[in-house]
Order: structure tokens, then C-alpha cells, then sequence
């Protein structure tokens, strides 16, 4: 291998015998010291996973291939993560904290929220990985604010489908919980998490070709690991696998479940009227069956709030057009998936898309990109590939592939008009409808289709990369359609074959070689064209 | 019991009474579901077609496009449109009853843009709502097919098409109840075959035939021997044969309680209330499908109510391959009915009959574990 990392300029030479594979990056390591004793520091640890960033070679080579500035973001980011968890475990008590992680032993994983620092800042720097680090800080301030509702907020826990809008239970003064959440990030967090689940879900009956997002969370309710709250919301959305799994919830956790109905024709004031109807009657029976109580003003501050967020990060979308892009990956699509499906409408999100704004207006403003080498921009087509969440990190570096966008945080909804309550149920029953994912998994393929090609132009892009979730039998059955029109139009098209949640199904390395053979004989790169 | 017109019905897509029917201007309109509410399509000229793939040997050209995760269903039907073999149809209706009928849909409207389609939006709960928003659908369903095929549908036109389907609906459920009998007549391949023909022929066609079969079967004496009465439970089974390889193994099926089934599908339109009110209601009613996300104890309840009524020995649960809801509803259907110590068997099979010995084995060793008990 002729690559070596820029910062290691010590006139090392390089043999065969240095080369080593870790964590399934390719480093040329040269005999030093310093690695040597994190092998042996990682080797004696391995059982503690949760100090493999930390003690891994990867961390080192990473501290001698940022500037100073960098470490010092980084480790500032690490240390603001940790002093918050701390904090939380101080503020919970040693006993409680201990019962908490007994009954909730997926909590571990959360302690481990650091790593998704660790993999979103590597091989990224400066701006960069200034957003990065800032998208982190918010993502695990917030669940700590949301873990408190489990703790101290049980009578007035509502958990909920990822696609309810939560602004409504947080504006009748309940403490939503994503049921999703858990499956979405623990996977990121740690790319094994979720497997233990799958395998209970499957031993349970549940077919192996059900989505493995809905079967974790399927294993999670049989295995009793959710908190124990007042209620279930959920509805038909976004496909049969997830709305079905909640029959196994429902029956597992013996509490009352509010099931809303989205209908399939979503384009029209009959269905805008339908659905913000559901959302009353959700509200009504709220209301009759937990102590909430809507506060429609306090709705509105939180749509309104939201409407902010909006303003930045179209702004946000607006300068990552140009090329090269001043912010991609995490910074874009993360912060969307967070702020507007988990915890839309807080300040702190707001803040958190105004940071981000700004920082990429610094970078646009000198022309600069979010990554060094910007060759090509992607929109990834499907949810992020959660248990493989460095994948656009090392794109990057491999390819200099900006992630610019992608499908679960681009939606083209209107802002929420706060004039008055039918107003404000009316554009989040719109908003629900008309955005990701329902718009894509629930409706018609026009919607699907139709918003690649429109990103693909909007945002200049020169691929599409389709996240091939083998258990989304709604986007598997559209790639064939998509394959044509993508030839018919000139445009790359990369279906990356693997599982959502279970890296079992298609290895990190399986999905590099499928990007590899992509990029090779599609788009003409020599493998081993050095980047930089 | 002679069902050899029968035969001839059920192995084709399209047929001889279809043939006729077409002769006399009539066209046949396809369906995919049964909430597809097939008397709208019993209107004018029309008549309805429930779309099947007999003798599919694989989907190798819809694997392309639907891929081959999707229910071997949908990718069978649009196997056979690839191939032509829909071509008699004037029109293919659809429900977005799940993620692969939609799909399947999309994939159609794609490939084969010279047909007319139309896919009813039919909510996933029931509730006074749904119901209001499905009488809407029916409308604007009718609008389209009046403008498409020239048919002027009001409530008399439907009242009557209401009064002949539940005609044929009534003389089918009075062959069914045959089967609550301890020595039915009829084996359950028997009654598939009849179920198939009558939800895949013209009315008018297939009417004498139908008559004639139970006419036949009263003054028959022939008596059904078995080893165990067996109800099976699932989605789409358009295949006697694959009932007829349960039946091999000393089974009787005595009660059909799947999608292209007798239970609850049979079940009559209201003639009292008003035609769509009817129609709504009966949507609803005659199909117990998991894809109401609200009613699992409701499709257990039915399935304990029927077990009781057909004096039923065991249950095979059936399931497509790669069917989200069905799949997941299976797995809890089989631990309630265990807990109340009622025999099943789960079964996950591709649309078409495969693995005929396996299958075969396993029947038998749940009818075996059944008669040791």
C-alpha cells in the first residue's frame, strides 16, 4: 500500500510487516512506540468495549492526524458528553442509576454515546468536525432530557411511533418516548446492539424477512425493555412491518395503544381534513385516558420554534448546493433526524441548526468544502445504515463522496401555520403525510421517484446511493423501476445490499467492497488512487 | 363430488366462461384483494375477476423489478401481465391493502401503461371515520369506472348488483355450511375449486354450474372419511391443489377462514341500508385480514368461534413468505391458540405449490400428534 496518513511525515519507512487492519480502516502504521502499547492497552481491555475509542489505535493515529485545534474540539466534545452522563448518574444516584441499568440493560449502550462522537469526527476536521462535534452535544444532551422522563416521569409517559408528532404530547405535558429510538441510535452507537433482540424477536415466531428495525423492537417489548409507561401511540406508518409490530407491543406491555390511520391518497385537503381529525380524536382520548391536557398555546411556541429550525436549515440546504459543499454528512441529515422526528421544536435545536448555518456560511463564504477533496455528492436513499454510521466518514476519505443529503431529513413541508389550532393539526397532519418516510414507504412510487430525481438536480448531485435494506420490501420493490429511469437519465445509481440494524446480514467490509465495485466500474476510480 | 368444470376454471387465468361472457360484450374486470368490493365491478357490463397465476413456474422477470423479497403473490400476477396473460382484462383494481399490493400496483402502472387501474385508499382501523372516508372511496370509484366504461351507477344500479351477488353469496354459503356436519359431503378441495370459479367467472355463466353442484352434492350420498377436521387460516390461497395435498394426508378442511375463503368472505351486503353504507360495511366485514392493525382479537375471537362452530380438531396457519403483517400476526395467533390448548400448525409457503413432500410430512405428523391426543 503506497497511502500514508498525511500528519505521519516522520520519514518512516514502511514495510509490509507494519501494515495493520483495525476496526476495518487500512493504516500504514509506522514501528512506533506509542502504537504498540495501545495494541496492548486494547488487547488487555477488549472485554470494556466502551473504552476501545478511547485506547484504540484508531483514536491515536487520529490525535497524530489532526491539528491541535481539532484534538482540542474533539476531546472538549468527549469530555462535555461525559460530564453531562456523569451528571445524570450523579443526579439519579448511585442506587437508582444501578436499578436503572438493571432494568434497562440497553441503557449501556447509551452510556457508550460518546463513540458516535468518535465516529463522526474521524478523518473529518476543522468546520467539520466542529458541526459534528456540536450535532453530538445536542443528541446526547437531549436523550439524557428524554431518559429523565423515564426515570422521574412515568406517570406521564407516552410512548410513540417514530412518525406521531411528539410536539402534541409535549404540549399536553406528557414525556414522549420514541419506541423506535432505541433501535435507531443504539445500533450507531454500537453496531452489535440490536442483534440480541432480532434473535429474540425471531425465536419468538417473528419471520426472519421482517424489517430488522420493527424486530428489535419486537424483541425489546417480549424481552420487557421498554419503560413502563401510560400508553402506546402509533399508527399505520411507515410500512406493515412496522405498524404490525405493534399488535406484539400492545400485547406485551398491557397498556392501553392509540392506533392513528394515514390514508394512502395524501395529496388533497380530504385527506389533510382526515388526518388532522385523527390527530384530534388522539388528542381527545389523551386526554380522557392520561393526565395531559392540551395547552395550545404552548403547542404553538413549540411549532413555532420548529418554524425557526426551518428558516436555518433551509438556509443550511441552500448553501450545501453549491459546490463544493460547505457541510454534509451527520451535520445534515443527523441533526434533521433528531431535531425534527425525536425532539422538534426546542430552543436548543433551533440553536443547533443556527450553529450549524453559520458554520457552513463560514466555509461558503471562502468557498471552501466540508470535506477537503469533494469529487462527487450523493444523496443516500433510505435511512442511514445505522450499525454502519462511519460509512459516509470513510466515503469520504476513500472518495471524497460528500454525503449532501438524504431521504429521511429532505422533505419539502410546509412551515406549521400557528394562527390556530385547526391551522396547527392541519400542517402536522401535512407534515406527517407528505414527509419522509410515509411519503416515500406509504404512498404512491411517484413520491419516491420523483424526489430522488428533484434532489438529484437541486442539490447538483452525481450519484444516488440507495441504501438496499433487504427487510424494506417497499423500497426493494421499486429499485427495479428506479434502476431504468436512472439509465434512462444518465445518472450512477449504487443499491447497497445489506440489513438496516443487523451487521450480521452484510459485514462493514461487505458493504465497502459493494461501493468499491461501484466506484470502479462505474464511475471509473482506480482503487488505489491515493485521496490526498 | 364432479368438479371437473371446476377444474377447468381454476387452471387457467382466463377461461371458457370468461371467453363467453366476452363474446356477449361483457368485460371482465381483474381484482387483487378481497377489499376490493367485487359487487361495484357487477355493474353494467362488467364483472369481476379475482386475479390468480395458476401453474407459475417462477417470477423471474418481476423478480427484476418487484424483486424477489416481495410475496410470491404479487410477483406471480405481474409474472403473468408481463407475459400477456391478463390481456382479456378491461381493467385491474387494486386496494392499497399492503406494502406488496401497492408496489405491485406502482410496478404495473409502469410497465403496463394502456390499462385502466384504480387503487381504493381503505383505512387500517375501523372506526365511524374510516368508514365515512371509504364511502368516499367507493364513490369516486364508481365516478371513475362510469366515466371509463360509460355505466351510469346510482343506488338502484347498485341495490340491484347488491341483490344478485348476495344471490350467489347465499347458495355458496349454504354449500359451505354442509361442512359443519360430522360427515360433510364436500371436501374442502371440492368447495376451494367452487369458491375459485365463482370469484374468478361472470355470474350469469357461472350460476348454473354452481346450482347444478349443489344440486348434485344433495342428492349425493357421498360422506367424507378423515383423520382430523382441520381449519386453515391465512391470507391468499388460490390453489385447490395446495388444499388437496393437505386433504392427501387424511385432513379434511372443513373450514376456509383465508382471504379467498368462505369465512367470513361469504358474508352478505345488507340490502336494508343504503348501497355504499352496505358496501362499506361489508368491506369491512368479510375479510379478517391483519392489515386492521386494531382487530387481532377480533380475528381471534372469529377463529375460536369458527374452531367451535366446525368442530374443528386442529388449525394450520398459513403464511406467503416475505408477508410482513401475516407473518407477524401468525407468530401470535399460534401462542393464543396454544394457550387455550387448541392444536396448530404453522406453515410459511411461496403462492405457488412448492415442496409437496415436506409439506406432506409435516401435515401428517400434525395430524398424528392431533388423533394420539
Amino acid at each position: 500500500m503506497n497511502w500514508s496518513p498525511k500528519s505521519l511525515d516522520l520519514g518512516v519507512k514502511l514495510s509490509q510487516e507494519n501494515m495493520c487492519v483495525y476496526n476495518k480502516w487500512y493504516y500504514a502504521l509506522p514501528n512506533l512506540k506509542i502504537w504498540d502499547s495501545s495494541l496492548l492497552i486494547q488487547k488487555n481491555f477488549a472485554p470494556i468495549h466502551w473504552l476501545r475509542p478511547l485506547v484504540s489505535g484508531d483514536f491515536v493515529m487520529d490525535i497524530f492526524k489532526t491539528g491541535l485545534k481539532d484534538n482540542i474540539e474533539y476531546l472538549t466534545g468527549l469530555s462535555s458528553s461525559w460530564t453531562k452522563i456523569i451528571s445524570k448518574l450523579i443526579k439519579h444516584g448511585p442506587i437508582n442509576s444501578y436499578k436503572n441499568l438493571k432494568k434497562y440493560p440497553w441503557l449501556i449502550t447509551f452510556i457508550k454515546i460518546h463513540k458516535l462522537l468518535h465516529n463522526f469526527t474521524k478523518g473529518r476536521y476543522g468546520l467539520y468536525r466542529q458541526a459534528n462535534t456540536k450535532v453530538i452535544s445536542v443528541v446526547v444532551s437531549q436523550l439524557l432530557e428524554l431518559l429523565d422522563g423515564i426515570r422521574f416521569h412515568e406517570d406521564r409517559l407516552i410512548l410513540h411511533e417514530d412518525l406521531v408528532p411528539s410536539e402534541i404530547f409535549r404540549a399536553m405535558g406528557l414525556y414522549p418516548w420514541m419506541v423506535e429510538m432505541m433501535g435507531i441510535l443504539m445500533p450507531m452507537v454500537d453496531s452489535h446492539s440490536m442483534e440480541k433482540y432480532i434473535d429474540i424477536a425471531e425465536n419468538e415466531g417473528i419471520p426472519p424477512d421482517i424489517c430488522s428495525l420493527p424486530k428489535g423492537v419486537i424483541g425489546m417489548a417480549i424481552e420487557g425493555s421498554f419503560p413502563n409507561a401510560l400508553a402506546v401511540i402509533t399508527s399505520n406508518s411507515p410500512c406493515d412491518g412496522g405498524m404490525s409490530s405493534y399488535t406484539i407491543i400492545e400485547r406485551k406491555m398491557k397498556i392501553p395503544v392509540y392506533r392513528l390511520d394515514v390514508p394512502y391518497n395524501f395529496y388533497n385537503k380530504r385527506a389533510v381534513n382526515y388526518f388532522a381529525n385523527e390527530l384530534k380524536k388522539m388528542i381527545n382520548w389523551l386526554e380522557e385516558n392520561t393526565p395531559g391536557k392540551m395547552d395550545w398555546d404552548l403547542l404553538k411556541e413549540i411549532c413555532e420554534q420548529r418554524n425557526k429550525m426551518k428558516e436555518y436549515e433551509l438556509e443550511l440546504w441552500e448553501m450545501i448546493r453549491t459546490r463544493p459543499a460547505p457541510l454534509a454528512g451527520e451535520p445534515v441529515y443527523l441533526s434533521h433526524l433528531w431535531a425534527y422526528n425525536v425532539y422538534p421544536g426546542t430552543k436548543e435545536n433551533t440553536e443547533l441548526f443556527k450553529t450549524l448555518s453559520e458554520i457552513a456560511k463560514k466555509n461558503y463564504e471562502i468557498k471552501k468544502g466540508a470535506i477537503p477533496n469533494e469529487k462527487y455528492r450523493a444523496v443516500l436513499w433510505n435511512p442511514p445504515l445505522l450499525h454502519f454510521i462511519d460509512f459516509f466518514s470513510w466515503a469520504e476519505q476513500k472518495y471524497g463522496v460528500s454525503l449532501i443529503i438524504d431521504s429521511m431529513s429532505y422533505n419539502n413541508q410546509p412551515f406549521i401555520d400557528t394562527s390556530s389550532p385547526e391551522t396547527m393539526l392541519n400542517d402536522l397532519a401535512s407534515n406527517i403525510m407528505q414527509g419522509p418516510m410515509a411519503r416515500h414507504t406509504r404512498g404512491p412510487a411517484k413520491n419516491y421517484l420523483d424526489d430522488i430525481f428533484h434532489i438529484y438536480k437541486h442539490f447538483d448531485l452525481d450519484m444516488v446511493w440507495v441504501a438496499g435494506h433487504i427487510g424494506c420490501k417497499n423500497t426493494a420493490a421499486l429499485n427495479g423501476i428506479l434502476r431504468e429511469k436512472c439509465r434512462e437519465a444518465g445518472i450512477p445509481l449504487l443499491v447497497i445490499n445489506y440489513d438496516l440494524s443487523d451487521p450480521r446480514v452484510e459485514t462493514h467490509d461487505g458493504i465497502k467492497k459493494q461501493v468499491d465495485q461501484f466506484m470502479e466500474n462505474i464511475m471509473k476510480v482506480k482503487i488505489n488512487e491515493p485521496l490526498r | 363430488m364432479n368438479t371437473n368444470i371446476f377444474d377447468e376454471i381454476y387452471k387457467e387465468p382466463g377461461h371458457f366462461l370468461i371467453d363467453e361472457a366476452v363474446s356477449k360484450q361483457k368485460i371482465p374486470i381483474g381484482y387483487t384483494c378481497s377489499y376490493v368490493p367485487e359487487v361495484m365491478l357487477k355493474v353494467g357490463n362488467l364483472f369481476p375477476v379475482r386475479l390468480r397465476a395458476p401453474g407459475v413456474s417462477d417470477t423471474e422477470i418481476a423478480d427484476i423489478y418487484l424483486s424477489s423479497v416481495i410475496c410470491s403473490y404479487t410477483r406471480s400476477i405481474l409474472e403473468f401481465a408481463m407475459d400477456d396473460q391478463y390481456d382479456f382484462l378491461g381493467g385491474i383494481i387494486f386496494t392499497a391493502s399492503c406494502d406488496h399490493l401497492r408496489r405491485l400496483y406502482d410496478n404495473l402502472i409502469y410497465l403496463m401503461t394502456d390499462n385502466f387501474y384504480h387503487i381504493l385508499d381503505i383505512g387500517n382501523i375501523i372506526s365511524k371515520d374510516s368508514k365515512l372516508w371509504l364511502i368516499d372511496e367507493l364513490k369516486i370509484f364508481a365516478n371513475k369506472i362510469s366515466d371509463n366504461f360509460q355505466i351510469e351507477i346510482n343506488d338502484d344500479v347498485l341495490a340491484e348488483a347488491i341483490s344478485s351477488h348476495n344471490k350467489m353469496l347465499g347458495i355458496l354459503q349454504s354449500i359451505g355450511d354442509l361442512r359443519k356436519n360430522p360427515k360433510p359431503p364436500l371436501s374442502g378441495t371440492d368447495f376451494h375449486k367452487l369458491i375459485i370459479a365463482a370469484f374468478c367467472s361472470p355470474q350469469e355463466e357461472i350460476m348454473p354450474h354452481i346450482l347444478n353442484f349443489k344440486e348434485n352434492l344433495q342428492n349425493s350420498n357421498s360422506k367424507k372419511d378423515y383423520k382430523a377436521r382441520i381449519m386453515l387460516v391465512g391470507g391468499q390461497i388460490d390453489d385447490p391443489d395446495y388444499i388437496d395435498l393437505i386433504e392427501s394426508t387424511g385432513a379434511l378442511v372443513v373450514a376456509d377462514r383465508f382471504c379467498t375463503g368462505s369465512l367470513p368472505g361469504l358474508e352478505l351486503i345488507s340490502e336494508e341500508k343504503k348501497p355504499y353504507d352496505a358496501i362499506c360495511e361489508n368491506i369491512f366485514n368479510k375479510t379478517m385480514c391483519p392489515r386492521m392493525i386494531n382487530d387481532f382479537y377480533k380475528r381471534l375471537n372469529n377463529i375460536l368461534a369458527i374452531v367451535e362452530e366446525y368442530k374443528v380438531d386442529g388449525v394450520i396457519v398459513e403464511n406467503i413468505k416475505f408477508c410482513d403483517i401475516w407473518g407477524i400476526d401468525t407468530s401470535q395467533l399460534l401462542l393464543e391458540l396454544r394457550k387455550r390448548d387448541i392444536p396448530v400448525l404453522r406453515l410459511e409457503r411461496e403462492y405457488r405449490l412448492t415442496g409437496e413432500g415436506q409439506l406432506s410430512t409435516r401435515v401428517q405428523a400434525f395430524l398424528e400428534s392431533i388423533t394420539k391426543n
